[in-house]
């Protein structure tokens, strides 16, 4: 028991870093983008090229991946999602899917569809508290996006960048009435959302393996844990991962792993159908 | 529920309806002629087409015409396709009946769907699907016994037996799915302009000016989607009688509800004709991928090739094929 949740915490603090990205691009901009779980992946076969081709710990790609899948973020917001900035509509949901189908199987053309798998030096080494076993590679993680996602809050209330984003968010027309150049604002707050997301796939990857699919595992994770949090909501989104990562652990120990994310399914039905605002979100926006 | 309805969709121009209109009709023609002086391979090509339209057609009627963007089609294919083969396996119900019972269990699903994710902005509604198919494709690996698994579910063949719904030639599956098609396509057009039909693109346009007008949103919805729901399950029941058997992945997989857009998107979303040429236009790109890829011993060019078509139709020709001629007609005139 403590075990599952002990293990589900770590893995969900990794599901809250890209979930907060996805959930940002919608507070933001009102984009769903069906690609994040692709810019995750993207950010694992990062650390899995470093590792396979430089012999170097995928570890170290935190300092390149962000920046990296970040810059594809600001493509694809650049070409694909700025004509549908401000209001989710089927063609901008389309967009997405098309853009997720593509980033797969270009992944799959150039790496193959092989599951693969690295070894961070954390890898092997393990942490005995009690009765919990735990991978320092799992510790080591959760730390990094803890301290990230803290990081991105901090900026969004403390810096002047920050009060701007929250100031689109809330009412884009306002903000660009008081001056606030709302392109400007959605390029660099797109760039961030996909940035987390290329950082929580360098980190993943350290003990999750990689395939070309991954994408179409992981974006689920971060609608639920963004419904969850309430749509919009950074630090809700944060919470909304670890539940995510709880409620797949205790499940996989109890039940089964095969069906490990179908309690996550039902508990997004139930908020939808009775609290679609979230545990954080206001019930009056929108 | 006696309020008129605003419609801001400009109708298309009476003569380039009818023209679609002919253009069917002539396609239509020559689809039943094919067994007669085609091989059993291009029928089931021409069958494979029809099924793929017929989906096309179903989804267009919530997502096109309703604008409500679903992503969980493949629940109602599968509860269609496995509904009608187990009925048929475990109980002997044949298919003709199966099917019916398959359609309604799907319908009550969409109900139930749509009750959870319709009542508050239309964005959960996507969200919820995505996540209603990939809990089903999870079920249905997971509960090997009734659905066999990964492995699949093959439908007990008899030989032909037109009472159990099977040939062993593919013509006449060719002649009862053209027949599906056009009566699909005969109920879109009817759709179009009747109160309902109306009603449904009124909520695609404006939600809150529909309700303010009068228009019961949600009922509009979930019938919207009942509708649909139903019409996709027949779709399955028949893929199965063809293909004889069935599987989770081609069943619920978020990439098989992916594929049953494209129809509609590329021909031209929300009109009658626009599935019909998709459809026929898709099945061509399907088969010249899977060609193309088998020529060079590629794994996953197809999905490419449907990403890049699916991105560029939504960039830059949203009103697809048909919605290009129309500019172009609307321009001339």
């Amino acid at each position: 028991m403590i075990q599952a949740l002990v293990s589900g915490i770590l893995l969900g603090g990794v599901y809250g870093l890209f979930s907060v990205g996805f959930s940002l691009a919608f507070g933001v901009m009102r984009i769903v983008n069906f690609a994040h779980g692709e810019m995750v992946m993207l950010g694992m076969y990062t650390g899995f090229l470093v590792f396979t081709y430089l012999g170097l710990d995928p570890l170290l790609t935190v300092f390149v991946a962000p920046f990296l899948v970040g810059g594809i973020g600001v493509l694809a917001y650049l070409f694909i999602y700025r004509r549908y900035v401000g209001r989710t509509t089927l063609q901008q949901l389309l967009a997405a899917i098309a853009l997720a189908l593509i980033l797969q199987s270009t992944a799959q053309l150039v790496f193959g569809p092989e599951t693969q798998a690295v070894r961070s030096v954390f890898a092997s080494q393990y942490l005995l508290l009690g009765p919990v076993f735990v991978s320092y590679a799992q510790v080591v993680a959760f730390a990094i996006a803890a301290v990230c996602v803290l990081a991105v809050e901090g900026v969004l209330r403390l810096t002047r960048w920050g009060q701007v984003v929250r100031a689109v968010a809330d009412d884009a027309e306002a903000a660009e009435i008081v001056g606030q150049n709302a392109q400007w604002v959605n390029v660099t707050a797109f760039g961030l959302a996909t940035g987390l997301a290329g950082l929580a796939g360098a980190v993943l990857v350290t003990y999750y393996p990689v395939n070309p699919h991954v994408g179409f595992v992981l974006m689920p994770i971060a609608l639920i844990a963004t419904v969850l949090g309430g749509l919009g909501s950074v630090g809700g989104a944060f919470i909304g991962g670890l539940i995510c990562g709880v409620v797949e652990q205790l499940t996989s120990a109890y039940w089964t792993p095969a069906l490990q994310d179908i309690p996550l399914y039902a508990l997004l039905l139930l908020f939808l159908a009775f609290r679609p605002f979230g545990l954080f979100g206001r019930a009056s926006a929108h | 529920m006696t309020a008129t309805v605003p419609v801001s969709a400009p109708r298309a121009a009476p003569v380039f309806a009818r023209s679609t209109l002919l253009l069917c009709a002539v396609l239509a023609a020559v689809a039943a002629s094919v067994p007669f002086w085609a091989n059993s391979y291009v029928t089931s090509i021409v069958v494979r087409a029809l099924i793929f339209i017929m989906l096309g057609q179903a989804w267009n009627v919530i997502a096109g015409i309703g604008g409500q963007l679903s992503l969980g089609h493949g629940v109602f294919f599968g509860i269609g396709a496995y509904g009608t083969a187990l009925l048929f396996n475990e109980a002997g119900i044949t298919p003709w009946i199966g099917l019916w019972i398959a359609a309604a269990a799907a319908g009550l699903c969409a109900m139930l769907i749509g009750l959870a994710t319709m009542r508050s902005r239309g964005v959960y509604f996507a969200l919820g699907t995505v996540v209603i198919s990939l809990g089903f494709e999870k079920i249905a690996r997971y509960v090997v016994d009734l659905t066999g698994g990964d492995a699949g579910l093959a439908v007990n063949y008899r030989g032909t037996a037109p009472a159990l719904m099977q040939f062993r030639e593919p013509s006449a599956f060719l002649w009862i799915d053209l027949a599906v098609v056009v009566a699909y396509f005969l109920f879109t057009r009817w759709l179009l302009h009747s109160r309902f039909g109306l009603r449904l693109q009124a909520v695609r346009d404006d939600e809150h000016a529909a309700a303010a007008s009068g228009v019961n949103v949600l009922g509009v919805k979930l019938s919207g989607l009942v509708v649909s729901a139903v019409m996709t399950a027949v779709a399955g029941a028949l893929h199965v009688q063809f293909y004889l058997s069935i599987d989770p992945g081609t069943a619920f997989g978020l990439f098989q509800a992916i594929q049953i857009q494209l129809p509609a998107l590329i021909g031209g979303l929300g009109t009658a004709g626009g599935p019909v040429i998709g459809g026929l236009v898709a099945t061509l790109l399907t088969e010249g991928t899977n060609y193309g890829a088998t020529l060079l011993g590629v794994r996953g060019g197809d999905v490419l090739v449907y990403g890049v078509v699916l991105l560029g139709v939504v960039l830059y020709a949203p009103r697809g094929i048909l919605g290009l001629f129309r500019r172009r007609a609307g321009s001339g005139a």
